[in-house]
């Protein structure tokens, strides 16, 4: 049998993280190939929702990276994600979901090497926590 | 009590106090929200606790009070309100559904035996006007037990209680918070249309996330529901939650901004806060 590969996604923000990404990528920086990256404009933009959503349809952990606290260019959206990821995985660990599912990192455009160390951890993470449980639930 | 309601309301009337009051009326066995404008009327003033006030009137999704205001803005209305309908007002207040200015609220305490009934944390209003006080329950076994099971055994019940649902929206049409017209418990990007069991635990997460700090713990939903999922275990835990991480609490005060609608810097959220699982 083969062994368990997470299937990761990510969202992070046009501003800073997704320029994170970019400069590991061009800094030769090496991470797991497990995780998908979604572009979003401000990580306020991603809702609870995306994230349970992302679950039920069988991925193994979510990542979501913005700016750090005072960097955004939204000014405020981080402050939000912040306060809706809090909420977000208490439901979740009530439902029976390990919250560690879900992971907030800030990411500014200059940290490209903390981006691809941000992504090994979590992926290396995820491959210890196992399948998502949600997989076999939705029939 | 409801004769001592029924006096104090016909003086508020008569005494232009007020231009009308708003609350239960019973007519034929039935129990409904009225607008009583004629004192006379107001010996079917009613009080119960099995009858929602403040709700949203489907398919207009409009709080029946704030569709009053906006047909009459110039009419004073005394509510007779439990506590659960007076922190229903301020939080809809606080969403810019109500206007409390023109409102003046007749407050009365739910008895000892009423509040067992509705596991209600805070079973009378601030603005206490008729009945005694009782302390609320604070225990609920239900939500000891779920803190009691481990993750895999809550998902396992969650599973069991969730594919009970038959999709009637019943819980949210109840809700006196949820009165958004776009409802995204009906988008189809989040839940397919067609299916039962909707999706497990898409369908209900959405409600469980909306209605995290605007909660007002009135237990609606879980009375509504006609295949008793236990929906209100999680919003009291919720309740806890944003009481923890934000020390802010739905319903309390007008003039606090809901957290997630607030800043870092207006609102801070304490990072020390365990997360209870």
């Amino acid at each position: 049998m083969r062994e368990f590969e997470p299937k990761i996604l990510a969202f992070c923000c046009n501003w800073c993280s997704y320029a994170g990404a970019d400069l590991a990528g061009v800094s030769r920086f090496q991470y797991p190939p497990n995780i998908r990256i979604i572009r979003v404009m401000c990580s306020g933009r991603v809702e609870p929702e995306f994230l349970v959503k992302a679950l039920s349809l069988g991925v193994d952990g979510v990542l979501v990276c913005g700016c750090h606290i005072g960097d955004c260019h939204y000014i405020y959206g981080n402050h939000r994600t912040a306060k809706r990821m809090a909420i977000l995985k208490r439901i979740l660990g009530y439902l029976g979901i390990d919250p560690s599912r879900m992971k907030l990192e800030w990411v500014s455009a200059s940290e490209g090497a903390r981006f691809a160390e941000v992504v090994t951890k979590f992926t290396e993470e995820m491959r210890k926590l196992g399948p998502n449980p949600l997989k076999e639930v939705k029939a | 009590m409801i004769k001592k309601a029924r006096d104090l309301t016909k003086k508020w009337l008569e005494g232009k106090e007020v231009d009308a009051i708003f609350g239960l009326k019973q007519e034929d066995g039935y129990i409904a929200p009225h607008l009583f404008i004629d004192a006379s009327e107001l010996d079917n003033l009613m009080l119960s606790t099995q009858h929602r006030l403040c709700y949203t009137c489907r398919p207009s999704r409009e709080n029946i009070l704030s569709l009053m205001q906006r047909r009459e803005p110039n009419m004073k209305i005394g509510v007779v309100v439990r506590g659960c309908d007076e922190r229903a007002l301020i939080e809809l207040a606080k969403r810019g559904q109500v206007d409390l200015g023109k409102i003046k609220i007749m407050g009365i305490a739910c008895n000892q035996e009423e509040a067992k009934e509705c596991r209600c944390e805070k079973p009378y209003p601030s603005n206490l006007v008729l009945g005694e006080r009782v302390e609320g329950v604070s225990e609920d076994e239900n939500v000891d037990a779920l803190l009691d099971k481990s993750l895999p055994e809550r998902l396992a019940f969650w599973r069991h209680e969730l594919s009970k649902c038959i999709k009637c929206y019943g819980c949210r049409n109840v809700c006196p918070m949820c009165f958004c017209k776009d409802c995204k418990m009906e988008q189809e990007v989040f839940t397919e249309k067609g299916w039962l069991p909707p999706e497990i635990p898409m369908f209900h997460f959405i409600r469980f996330y909306h209605i995290s700090e605007s909660c007002i713990g009135c237990g609606e939903c879980e009375k509504a529901c006609p295949v008793d999922i236990p929906l209100l275990t999680i919003f009291k835990l919720l309740r806890r939650d944003v009481k923890a991480l934000f020390d802010y609490e739905a319903g309390l005060d007008v003039e606090q901004k809901s957290p997630l609608l607030t800043t870092l810097d207006e609102m801070p959220m304490r990072e020390d806060v365990t997360s209870g699982v």
